[in-house]
């Protein structure tokens, strides 16, 4: 894992310090709320409904035992005892008050963490696979090229004051985790036919009020030459880029208004100016690299006996083996999802008590390395299968044991209304009614990969565009009602999902979600998920049975 | 009849006018009705005079709950129980029955306070 060097240490305790004044100067009156509210966005810190709310960058969703400890610290001294993680693979804390931000920086600065970029019409936090450096399906190391971009990207004057927000994922892996497709730029490792390494590089996808799979606008990007052509996208973007309104001024709106083609060839145009100039320079990436360097695994038998005796004894363990343990690159180890979607909980809050004990998880049986999804789950990369026993064990005696990943439980959802200045419906007791609707676990089983995504509002931080079943908060005429689009996905095969119609009450949507699975269940083939049988039927029957039960 | 709120500046807690001073509860908020619109107006604008103290005043419609009173928006009700999912947080934790009124309330509307706030 990549370790802050001096300059990184510097930079981050003088933005603390330089934050600590600005909060002075405001709480004495020397400057306004409106000069002020811009200073406090730049270090992650939003007003909401009940309290400040503070967003704390963990890059690429990436973080040692050491600074998990500090946030579950964090969550008992300054909130209510717990944190939100969320789609951006951030940590969010809901219940801050202004005149201990200062102090808060300071503690995340002690361990290399801080807030900077997480709002913003700047580059955010970048996503990465979760997996990365533990799956046998990767290229490369995706978290080399995030790392490289977190540094090259955090406070870079040219891209500090863009038209709007910009979001970057990438991955090295068929299979791709971090909703690539849908970010303003998706990287997709590639190997070119000689060997070389490379990306793919998607442009202009998003959510939000007008969402888009982004287009591939260039097949391959031989590696060494990424920063100089994210630079090239970034100056198209900047120097076009809608300033004028806020709604229009994604980089979704001008590659859609441009043509894929005719942005593709101006990027290509000011790349040639850049030259070469604008790479990373080899010796650069290879200091990167080295924080990634492979660990030292131990020579393992691929088959545990420990473990195949405990699935065997153990039921509730053998669900949790084959719901939330994953295939590792190396012989005798496991990738293990942390679900944070217990029946009835709020999706992606953990408890500082549950961040202390994955923490020690993660000290003792996991490398010390600790992964965040953008489904709002934790993973911990590299247990040995032997010790995958012990770990279930502590994580089920710590509410941590929901064996749950992809299933129809394991629900996206913003903090919505609940706690969201913007938010126009809640998406927090949505996500509660279907989970628990679902409570039985042979039957999730049974319905297989189904991805629910709910946002409390058009900006669509719940992703709702790409859920198998999407669902919208809307408000009509101040009441909460519900609009479901079916068929998305934020996966490879990335889709924006479709209207089924009319938007539902509250209390309708748990029991249309239901519907919508009874006729899955009824249409469905051989090997089929929920989204391969709406991509064969449509939405009609979904439509019928839904409304038929409303009417 | 209506009420006037913000956020407190220094810890972002909702608060609520009442006379002289800001208030935690919304059942200590002081009532505006029909006749006392300038009486509003001037509390409104005594808020704004006091950029150090709260963020973003303004004033909120109310409508009547088992013989109370209780903001028409659900947003407003939200800041003035707490969030739903974690029933032991926020101004509800307290319970009694200005907290049950305003759990029970059922109007609806946007809040005006809010679209005030968007269109700037």
């Amino acid at each position: 894992m990549y370790q802050y060097d001096t300059l990184d240490k510097e930079f981050v305790a003088d933005r603390s310090a330089e934050f600590r004044e600005q909060v002075a100067r405001r709480l004495a009156g020397e400057i306004t709320e409106d000069q002020f509210k811009p200073l406090r966005l730049m270090n992650g810190l939003y007003l909401q409904l009940h309290a400040y709310m503070l967003r704390v960058a963990i890059p690429y969703g990436s973080m040692d035992s050491r600074q998990l400890r500090k946030l579950a610290w964090i969550a008992r001294t300054y909130d209510k005892g717990y944190g939100h993680f969320t789609t951006r693979t951030n940590i969010q804390f809901h219940w801050i008050k202004l005149r201990d931000a200062p102090d808060i920086l300071d503690a995340l600065a002690s361990v290399d963490m801080h807030a900077i970029q997480t709002s913003g019409n700047c580059i955010r936090n970048t996503t990465a696979d979760p997996y990365a450096g533990a799956t046998a399906e990767e290229l490369d190391d995706p978290r080399v090229w995030a790392e490289a971009i977190r540094q090259w990207s955090s406070l870079h004057p040219e891209f500090s004051f863009l038209p709007r927000k910009f979001k970057i994922a990438i991955t090295a892996s068929a299979k791709d985790r971090t909703a690539a497709k849908v970010h303003d730029i998706g990287l997709m490792v590639r190997r070119g036919r000689d060997g070389q390494l490379g990306f793919e590089v998607i442009v202009g996808g998003g959510m939000g009020r007008t969402p888009y799979v982004g287009p591939t606008i260039r097949e391959f990007l031989p590696a060494g030459r990424l920063f100089s052509y994210l630079e090239a996208i970034l100056r198209v973007y900047n120097r076009h880029g809608r300033r004028d309104n806020k709604y229009k001024a994604r980089i979704k709106i001008l590659v859609a208004a441009l043509g894929a083609e005719e942005f593709a060839r101006q990027v290509e145009a000011e790349w040639e100016k850049i030259g070469a100039a604008g790479d990373l320079p080899d010796t650069e990436l290879a200091r990167i690299r080295a924080a990634f360097a492979p660990r030292n695994f131990e020579t393992l038998p691929p088959v545990s006996a420990a473990f195949e005796t405990a699935k065997a004894s153990d039921p509730a363990f053998a669900r949790f083996a084959r719901n939330n343990v994953k295939a590792h690159k190396k012989a005798g180890y496991a990738i293990v999802e942390v679900s944070l979607k217990a029946i009835g909980e709020t999706p992606g809050d953990a408890t500082a008590d549950q961040m202390d004990v994955l923490a020690d998880l993660a000290e003792r049986y996991g490398q010390d390395d600790i992964r965040v999804t953008h489904e709002q789950n934790l993973v911990l990369p590299h247990v040995k299968q032997d010790d995958l026993p012990t770990v279930y064990a502590i994580l089920a005696q710590a509410g941590l044991g929901s064996a749950n990943i992809n299933l129809i439980s394991d629900i996206i959802a913003c903090p919505g209304l609940d706690y969201c200045a913007l938010a126009n419906a809640r998406a927090i007791p949505i996500a509660q009614d279907i989970a628990e609707k679902f409570r039985d676990q042979d039957r999730a089983e049974k319905i297989g990969e189904l991805k629910i995504k709910i946002s409390g509002c058009i900006n669509a931080c719940g992703h709702h565009h790409v859920g198998h079943i999407g669902i919208l908060g809307v408000d009509k005429k101040g009441e909460e009602f519900y609009q479901l689009t079916l068929g998305g996905s934020g996966a490879e095969d990335a889709a924006v999902g479709q209207v089924l119609g009319p938007a539902l009450p509250t209390d309708r949507v748990a029991e249309a979600v239901d519907t919508i699975v009874e006729v899955y269940l009824r249409e469905r083939a051989e090997g089929e998920r929920f989204l391969d049988t709406f991509r064969r039927t449509g939405v009609a029957p979904f439509k019928e049975a839904v409304y038929a039960a409303a009417h | 009849m209506r009420a006037l709120t913000a956020n407190r500046l220094s810890d972002g807690e909702v608060v609520f006018w009442a006379k002289d001073c800001w208030v935690e509860r919304f059942a200590d908020a002081e009532l505006f009705g029909e006749a006392d619109g300038d009486a509003a107006l001037a509390a409104e604008g005594h808020a704004k005079a006091q950029p150090t103290v709260v963020v973003e005043p303004y004033l909120i419609d109310l409508a009547e709950s088992e013989g109370l009173w209780a903001p028409v928006s659900y947003r407003e009700r939200i800041r003035a129980l707490g969030p739903t999912n974690h029933l032991h947080h926020g101004k509800q934790a307290e319970g009694g029955k200005a907290v049950e009124a305003l759990q029970h309330a059922s109007g609806a509307a946007r809040s005006a306070g809010r679209v005030k706030l968007i269109k700037r």
